[in-house]
């Protein structure tokens, strides 16, 4: 062949194979699209994420269908004040069977929270229809909120807690 | 022959060494940056983690983030729309053809409003029908200087049923449309209103009218407003048209426009964001709220302004097209050569066909020149300034644009919507921030607006049909979707719908009899659309 001849090795010719292609790769760049649009940005520019970010559906919940998202089995943990249910996973160690306050996990906080008491006198029997809250003083109404102000901010509100036969 | 007779190297092979490394280091480290990181585009919006059934999860950009406040003004001393016109800044610019200076433009203003104010009473309201020009703008600053409420309508068609509905206490028009004004008029009994005329006055007159030039005048002895205008007191109402030719109605306060103003701001990065240097040249109507808050952002800016021939909404024959020559009247005006475009979809469609057109006449270098370019914009990086602008798409610019394809610097699209196929020629042919936006009547500001340096080819399964996404919320807006499928969304499928907003430049819907809505109402914009995983929003038309 006549430019192994001319460059004396294969060493050379391997050289000079690789610089001609590179060459040809810059001053022709390739121009194809992938067919699948990656999912992760290191493999390309125009790159989608694979999922949306989680959004949780707002549902009407009744003391019965709200018990059992108490934590144990690793599930959600939700609780309810004043009718709001909030969505508390991410506190775990709060809420979770094991938490300070695990008796709230899946029922229905509100008296507990007004009167500043973790006692599980403060809730209502699943079968019971809810806490009216009739009782309580204006400044344990005030701590309630206040609560439920603080449970906004941290946590997520993913429902409403009705009657067992309301819903 | 044995192995190391082989592998025999001499100083050819040192040399040919040298090449083959530096040739492997040009083309790995040479790939040029994208122009932004993708990491940023692979989340454009804050998505709410709760959604209702039936709905999505409320959509904000992620700069402002879901619990963020609205950024509603541009500056901290701009609350009504007359402080858009800064008194500090006193250099001339041109609007239209008119070269003036901020402390003129003011005093033109209040004479305006002294005059006007002396013709109609108190709580009144006045009906623009005027063409895009100066005394447009000074009309307008100066009714809102007086608290008096303006009704300005997006097509010539709903001239008759407003006014029958709202019947104003005075028109003003140009001398070209006033007998569609009088004949309008003809079907409507039993008012009384003034009528103000642009231009020369018609003869004979046998009903009373007024010439601009004369309120004018009649105003050089100010009067003070009588109440001055408040940040949050709507002080203009805009009937626009949907789609399926019903007519809507909406009210604007002054808040409304300065977060316009303020979300066409956002709309530009700091490496080519607007200043006193720019020229806007504009094709929305200043009948529109889009169209009146770009005019007031040029103002803000101190830069200079002028809309195109399209823009008129009222005149007779045929509306010219939407096309280069359209774009190219721009420069019949004295203004200084345009930087920055707000065009329509059709504009840019057919600009991005011309260039290409011109640039392919070059028959050698231009299939090598769009390679090198596309392999590029796959990276994500365009210039203005590459080899391959200055050897072939530079002149095809100079040729379709003149002057002005030296100095403009980015484009925003709206109103309508841009089919996907025409993004990449037109990112090609013009190698600028192409900023693709969607726009609705009831808002002053845009509602989605795509960022300014997203390069990103995302074609779906059926890019001939879907238009391009135009990305993230504005700054200021929320948006949702309603009508969702709950079991697709579930399963992870794009959610949607149709598009409500609220925001602070969305204005307060007004019932069929002028009723206003609640304060901050979601507004239900009658158009679909899809939310991406990345938080870009794709509208695909109307419901």
């Amino acid at each position: 062949m006549a430019y192994t001849l001319d460059f004396g090795t294969p060493v050379n010719t391997a050289l000079l194979i690789y610089i001609l292609y590179s060459v040809q790769k810059i001053v022709f760049p390739s121009t194809s699209t992938p067919k699948t649009i990656p999912n992760e940005f290191k493999h390309g520019y125009s790159w989608m994420p694979k999922e949306h970010p989680p959004t949780v559906l707002f549902k009407t919940y009744t003391p019965k269908t709200l018990e059992p998202f108490d934590g144990k089995n690793g599930g959600r943990i939700l609780l309810a004040i004043n009718g709001i249910v909030f969505d508390v996973t991410a506190g775990r160690n709060f809420y979770g069977p094991d938490g300070m306050y695990g008796n709230f996990a899946g029922r229905d906080a509100s008296r507990g929270m007004a009167k500043q008491s973790f006692d599980l006198d403060m809730l209502t029997a699943v079968d019971q229809p809810l806490d009216k809250l009739q009782d309580l003083r204006p400044d344990e109404i005030e701590n309630m909120k206040g609560w439920i102000e603080h449970f906004s901010n941290k946590y997520i509100i993913c429902g409403k807690l009705v009657e067992s036969d309301a819903a | 022959m044995t192995i190391s007779d082989y592998l025999v190297t001499d100083d050819l092979t040192v040399l040919l060494g040298f090449i083959g490394v530096s040739v492997f280091l040009l083309q790995n480290l040479y790939k040029p940056q994208p122009l932004v990181h993708p990491i940023l585009l692979g989340r454009q919006s804050d998505a709410g983690r709760v959604r209702h059934s039936g709905e999505s999860a409320v959509y904000r950009n992620y700069g402002t983030g879901l619990m963020g406040r609205f950024p509603v003004r541009p500056d901290k001393d701009v609350n009504v729309v007359t402080d858009f016109v800064k008194p500090e800044f006193d250099a001339p610019r041109t609007l239209w053809s008119t070269k003036i200076t901020n402390a003129q433009l003011k005093a033109r203003v209040s004479a305006f409003g002294s005059g006007i104010a002396k013709l109609v009473p108190e709580d009144s309201t006045v009906l623009i029908l005027l063409n895009d020009c100066i005394e447009f703008v000074i009309t307008d600053l100066a009714l809102s200087e007086q608290s008096i409420a303006s009704i300005t309508l997006s097509s010539p068609k709903l001239l008759a049923r407003v006014l029958e509905m709202h019947p104003p206490n005075a028109i003003i028009t140009d001398n070209a449309f006033l007998p569609h004004v009088l004949q309008a008029r003809h079907g409507v009994d039993d008012f009384h209103h003034t009528l103000i005329v642009l231009g020369l006055l018609p003869n004979p007159r046998d009903i009373v009218l007024h010439s601009w030039n004369d309120v004018e005048s009649h105003g050089k002895v100010p009067q003070a407003p009588r109440n001055a205008p408040q940040p949050g007191s709507a002080y203009t109402v805009s009937f626009f048209e949907t789609p399926s030719g019903g007519m809507r109605c909406v009210q604007f306060s002054h808040e409304n426009f300065t977060s316009g103003v303020t979300a066409i701001k956002a709309l530009f990065p700091a490496t080519i964001n607007l200043s006193t240097l720019d020229t806007i040249v504009s094709s929305h109507s200043l009948s529109t709220p889009y169209g009146r808050a770009i005019a007031y952002a040029a103002l803000f800016e101190g830069a200079s302004f002028a809309t195109l021939p399209s823009t008129g909404v009222f005149h007779d024959g045929d509306a010219p097209a939407l096309d280069v020559a359209d774009i190219l009247s721009a420069i019949k005006f004295p203004i200084p050569s345009p930087t920055v475009l707000f065009l329509k979809p059709e504009h840019v469609q057919s600009l991005a066909s011309s260039v290409m057109d011109r640039a392919k006449k070059s028959f050698f270098l231009f299939p090598l020149a769009w390679r090198h370019k596309f392999a590029s914009l796959t990276e994500g990086f365009l210039t203005k300034d590459s080899l391959w602008d200055r050897t072939v798409f530079g002149s095809a610019r100079e040729d379709v644009l003149g002057k002005m394809a030296d100095t403009v610097k980015a484009v925003v699209i709206s109103g309508g919507l841009l089919p996907f196929d025409a993004l990449v020629p037109a990112r090609l042919a013009l190698s600028i921030p192409l900023i693709n936006t969607y726009t609705h009547g009831s808002a002053t500001g845009p509602l989605f607006a795509t960022h300014a340096f997203d390069l990103q080819m995302l074609p779906s399964s059926s890019p001939a049909t879907e238009p391009a996404h135009v990305g993230a919320p504005s700054v200021n807006v929320e948006v949702k979707l309603i009508g969702v499928n709950d079991n697709v969304v579930e399963k992870g499928a794009d959610p949607t719908g149709e598009i409500l907003v609220r925001g602070s430049s969305v204005g307060n819907m007004l019932s069929a009899d002028g009723e206003a809505g609640e304060k901050n109402a979601w507004v239900h914009t009658e158009e679909m659309a899809c939310v991406m995983t990345n938080g870009a929003f794709k509208v695909l038309g109307s419901t």
